[in-house]
């Protein structure tokens, strides 16, 4: 958490296990000691919702104060002198004396519990407890499988009472459908029963529940996390661009968290974008070039496409490509299709007062990468209307659709396959078979959904980060920049020399001007911003060099 | 016996005192008249002279809470009456509650003309249903002769009064919990800070006073500060009412002043131990304080200061006298079942280590103790206090600690018991506690 805000704060000096720290004025202990490298656990504390101090596992010594002090809660002071459980043995005694106290009535079901292996109360357990219980007497039972809405299921056993689930119903979204019932050790989390927890972010309070209490009702019980694949990638349901940890076991997705990232989604995810993660799947996958509708050479299927010419083409766009992609398909519509009239898929929906919070309107997860990438520009949602009204008319003759999401799910819309089949060159690079679409275009080229590609994209807000592949891409299909370059090279023009996507992502950063410097590793971290960095290069002058991994 | 002080029950035996004629007959309402015309600041000052300091448990002086209310924040500053008495062994709000409700009113519009406050509520414990009635019927009484409303007195002060009933929890009688149930969300304490006198009720500056506090402001205003101050000791100035409970001949709530013998007490006020048997244990401040020996009061005098220097406290004076048939492992278990029932459930050591020692005394007294069972309340005690939220933790464990400290061998002996497998049935015992609620 680089905070680069212009804005001058007034910093404190503090000492944390000796080490002399600076921090804002006003902040806590617990963000001086994170930013230093220093770790303190925690269960309720989440950096974007309010404080109640309740789970006690975050304790400090700090001098001269009469008891310990919860490193949550606490503002730094100038001059403090503050440790944490690597120097006093107060706090690793207050510390394990917390875990026992949280133990107590938490079942040991680990070995069925979906949270066993990325659980901060097995994590912090082994860490700074690990004793056997001193507790012999019967522990309290509650609920065990109670759905607290159509996506989330409670086990109130497992619950530790660290209310982040309340706190976030109640302060983001607004809707306060979690709430806790009766005292003490009875103390159980539930949902009004007129009420149920429905709303466009409810799988998010799965992600912020520290231990296994809350689970998602679609992914229960599926797998176990260490047989996952888990990657850091990008949401690419809207431009919003939210992180996303991704777990992938035999090709399937089986589990969506967000990834906190202050800067795009803090740490929430709307149910839309998570429970529908496999929707950029196809469900029947176009693996061979076709031509006609029946399976081609890829080569004859290249020789056909390559037909196109630029003057009346027509070329569709969809939004969820790389920004590399866009950049490429610049490069062949600038060197082969001249005066092409490119337009992007971008449409927008009505949304309601909590998707709002997180949800873009658009379903274009990188449409903002087209406009960076020269591809488009203007109002995107009139302009592609305007070209499907042209399509549907059947006056257009070349027709080059690029990724799935070029063209609207075309069933309601017989008028469009009509006017893709009087094209007279149709070539469309795609992944699904099943659609109307592939079967009315001439040429088929077999594409990779965006869950299959590593790349760059940009954010709603101009933020450019970087997608990495969570599923395996099946053989035979190929990236679209890499099918658009073979069709270049067809049409006589050189789009590209990388050979694979990492190279393709360096090439891009080092011969454009405006990101010289930038490294992916910054991008990974919480993206980096556009907006400053435009700024920031008009400066920098003619700094430029080859652009690197990290 | 002693010719105490009587400031707040001088006129409880009066059989109208509750009615606001009654109580005008005798000077009601006579103060704050005079209070009106006196400069807020200058209140405050008189009150800080006093030396008075707040009688519901904490101790704290109640002038310097006052002077602690920013003025002109641009926001409000709400004043409450915690009435919320729910310390095992306390009642003697009660009885001004029911007996001489204008009292309190009228202290409570001092305390809001000295912090130019508009509105004020008396939180009332929700089991105090006539109580409630008593000082709702007041407080309309007042309303309609236009001692509470607008323009009090012709002095262009508005005030307006409520009360509240909580719905039945100790916890509530705790400031920033009591302030979370009245905006209407679940009971449970806030973090500290802000302090209620920066950011309170609503996030605006606000007093809360115990009931007691609050009916010694006619007094004190009356009278002057230097006239309380001159009553008691040094640093525990006025009277204080005690709720004596417990085995001995006349219980009730008696007015004494400050710094009266506490053996004295109990021989004379409270007329000695019932059925001529002898004293073993006193718990001198409502449960939450440690718990005293007989030995150990035969010198201690019934003030703030002595009975800190004595080991115990204070509190808020419910005076609880146990005789030497009392089986010191069952009523440690009744106050464990009290704080394992009454614990919030928001932080983890109160919520799981107060049920946790609950269980082990059940465990007990029930013949089933283990040889590492005291060792084991300690330790857990020691992780308990000191690391909560608020001080219920840190004060569950008082009476915990020094009851196994004091009485070792009754506990001793019934583990021991347990261990040669001789549990003797408890005839005496009719309660259960088995941990279910």
């Amino acid at each position: 958490m680089s905070g680069t805000n212009g804005t001058q704060t007034e910093l404190v000096t503090l000492t944390i296990d000796g080490k002399v720290v600076r921090a804002a004025k006003g902040s806590t202990i617990i963000q001086a000691a994170t930013a230093a490298g220093i770790e303190v656990p925690f269960y309720c504390y989440h950096p974007h919702l309010s404080i109640p101090a309740n789970c006690r596992i975050c304790q400090v010594k700090v001098k001269n104060a009469p008891k310990l002090m919860v490193a949550c809660h606490t503002q730094v002071a100038e001059g403090m002198e503050v440790n944490t459980h690597h120097t006093s043995p107060e706090v690793q005694a207050a510390q394990a004396a917390t875990l026992e106290f949280i133990l107590i009535n938490h079942p040991l079901d680990c070995t069925v519990c979906d949270q066993a292996g990325h659980c901060k109360l097995q994590d912090y357990h082994f860490e700074y407890n690990a004793k056997p219980s001193r507790f012999i007497e019967n522990k309290v039972h509650k609920v065990k499988a109670e759905p607290l809405g159509p996506t989330v299921m409670l086990d109130g056993e497992r619950c530790i009472m660290c209310t982040r689930c309340i706190r976030f119903c109640d302060e983001i979204t607004e809707t306060s459908e979690i709430g806790m019932l009766n005292r003490g050790d009875r103390s159980v989390i539930t949902v009004n029963p007129k009420k149920p927890l429905d709303n466009a972010l409810s799988g998010t309070v799965v992600d912020l529940c520290p231990v296994g209490a809350l689970t998602h009702a679609k992914w229960r019980f599926n797998t176990r996390i260490w047989f996952t694949k888990q990657t850091d990638s990008i949401c690419p349901g809207c431009s919003t661009g939210c992180n996303v940890k991704v777990a992938e076991r035999d090709g399937e997705i089986v589990q969506v968290k967000a990834r906190l990232n202050d800067k795009v989604n803090k740490e929430w995810l709307c149910d839309e974008g998570r429970y529908g993660f496999m929707r950029f799947l196809p469900k029947h996958r176009i693996v061979t070039p076709h031509i006609g509708g029946k399976a081609a050479e890829l080569n004859a299927a290249l020789l056909e496409a390559s037909k196109l010419k630029g003057q009346a083409a027509l070329v569709l766009v969809s939004p969820d490509l790389t920004l590399e992609e866009f950049s490429v398909l610049k490069n062949l519509v600038d060197k082969t299709l001249k005066g092409a009239q490119v337009a992007l898929a971008y449409r927008e929906r009505p949304l309601s007062k909590v998707e709002k919070i997180l949800v873009s309107p658009d379903y274009a997860a990188n449409f903002r990468g087209a406009e960076f990438a020269g591809l488009v520009s203007g109002n995107l949602e009139e302009s592609y209307a305007a070209a499907l009204q042209k399509l549907r008319s059947g006056a257009v003759q070349q027709l080059l659709l690029v990724g799935e999401r070029s063209i609207p799910l075309p069933d309601q819309d017989p008028a469009l396959i009509e006017g893709i089949k009087k094209a007279a060159v149709s070539v469309g690079i795609l992944t699904d078979a099943g659609s109307a679409v592939a079967g009315a275009l001439k040429v088929v080229l077999p594409g990779r959904s965006i869950l299959e590609k590593s790349g760059l994209l940009v954010n709603r807000n101009l933020r450019l980060q970087y997608t990495d592949r969570v599923v395996p891409f099946p053989d035979g299909s190929e990236p679209e920049w890499r099918m658009l370059g073979r069709l270049a090279e067809k049409m006589g023009a050189k789009l590209t020399s990388a050979e694979d996507e990492r190279a393709l992502t360096l090439s891009y950063l080092s011969a454009t001007k405006q990101l010289s410097g930038v490294t992916i590793r910054q991008i990974k971290a919480d993206g980096v911003c556009l907006k400053s960095l435009n700024a920031a290069t008009s400066t920098a002058g003619s700094q430029t060099g080859a652009a690197q991994w990290s | 016996m002693t010719a105490h002080h009587s400031i707040l029950l001088k006129n409880i035996r009066q059989p109208d005192q509750h009615t606001l004629a009654g109580a005008e007959s005798r000077g009601a309402y006579s103060t704050i008249k005079k209070a009106l015309q006196i400069d807020p600041l200058k209140v405050i000052e008189e009150v800080k002279t006093s030396g008075i300091r707040g009688r519901g448990g904490a101790g704290f002086p109640t002038g310097m809470k006052w002077s602690f209310v920013p003025r002109n924040s641009g926001k409000p500053v709400y004043l409450i009456n915690n009435a919320d008495e729910s310390e095992p062994g306390t009642f003697k709000d009660r009885l001004l509650l029911e007996n001489d409700p204008h009292l309190i009113i009228e202290g409570m519009l001092i305390a809001a003309w000295a912090l130019q406050s508009n509105w004020s509520c008396i939180y009332i414990r929700g089991e105090y249903g006539y109580p409630f009635s008593r000082a709702k019927k007041a407080i309309e009484e007042a309303y309609a002769k236009g001692y509470l409303g607008k323009n009090i007195f012709g002095s262009n002060f508005n005030h307006d009064m409520v009360i509240h009933r909580g719905a039945g929890a100790y916890i509530c009688g705790e400031e920033s919990a009591l302030m979370e149930s009245l905006e209407g969300k679940k009971g449970q304490p806030r973090m500290k800070p802000p302090f209620p006198a920066v950011s309170g009720l609503y996030q605006c500056p606000t007093v809360i006073n115990n009931v007691e506090t609050l009916a010694n402001m006619p007094f004190i205003i009356e009278n002057g500060g230097k006239a309380f101050l001159s009553i008691g000791v040094e640093k525990s100035s006025g009277t204080k009412l005690v709720s004596a409970s417990g085995h001995i001949n006349k219980p009730g709530v008696y007015e004494i002043d400050m710094g009266y013998p506490m053996k004295r007490f109990i021989e004379e006020e409270c007329g000695g131990i019932w059925q001529g048997r002898k004293l073993k244990a006193v718990i001198p401040g409502g449960s939450s304080v440690n718990i005293m020996t007989a030995p150990e009061i035969e010198k201690v005098n019934m003030d703030y200061e002595s009975l800190r220097l004595a080991g115990s406290s204070l509190g808020c004076a419910g005076f609880m006298v146990l005789d030497e048939t009392t089986d010191m492992v069952e009523a440690v278990l009744n106050l464990a079942h009290f704080y394992a029932h009454e614990s919030c459930g928001q932080c983890t050591p109160c919520r799981e280590g107060g049920h946790w020692i609950e269980k082990i005394f059940t465990r007990i007294s029930r013949g089933q103790g283990l040889p590492g069972d005291i060792p084991l309340i300690e330790n857990v005690c020691a992780q308990i206090g000191g690391h909560t939220i608020c001080a219920f933790g840190d004060t569950m464990i008082l009476p915990y600690l020094s009851i196994i400290k004091k009485f070792p061998e009754e506990f001793k002996e019934r583990i021991g018991e347990a261990i040669r497998g001789q549990v003797k049935p408890r005839e005496y015992l009719n309660v259960v506690y088995d941990g279910a609620h």
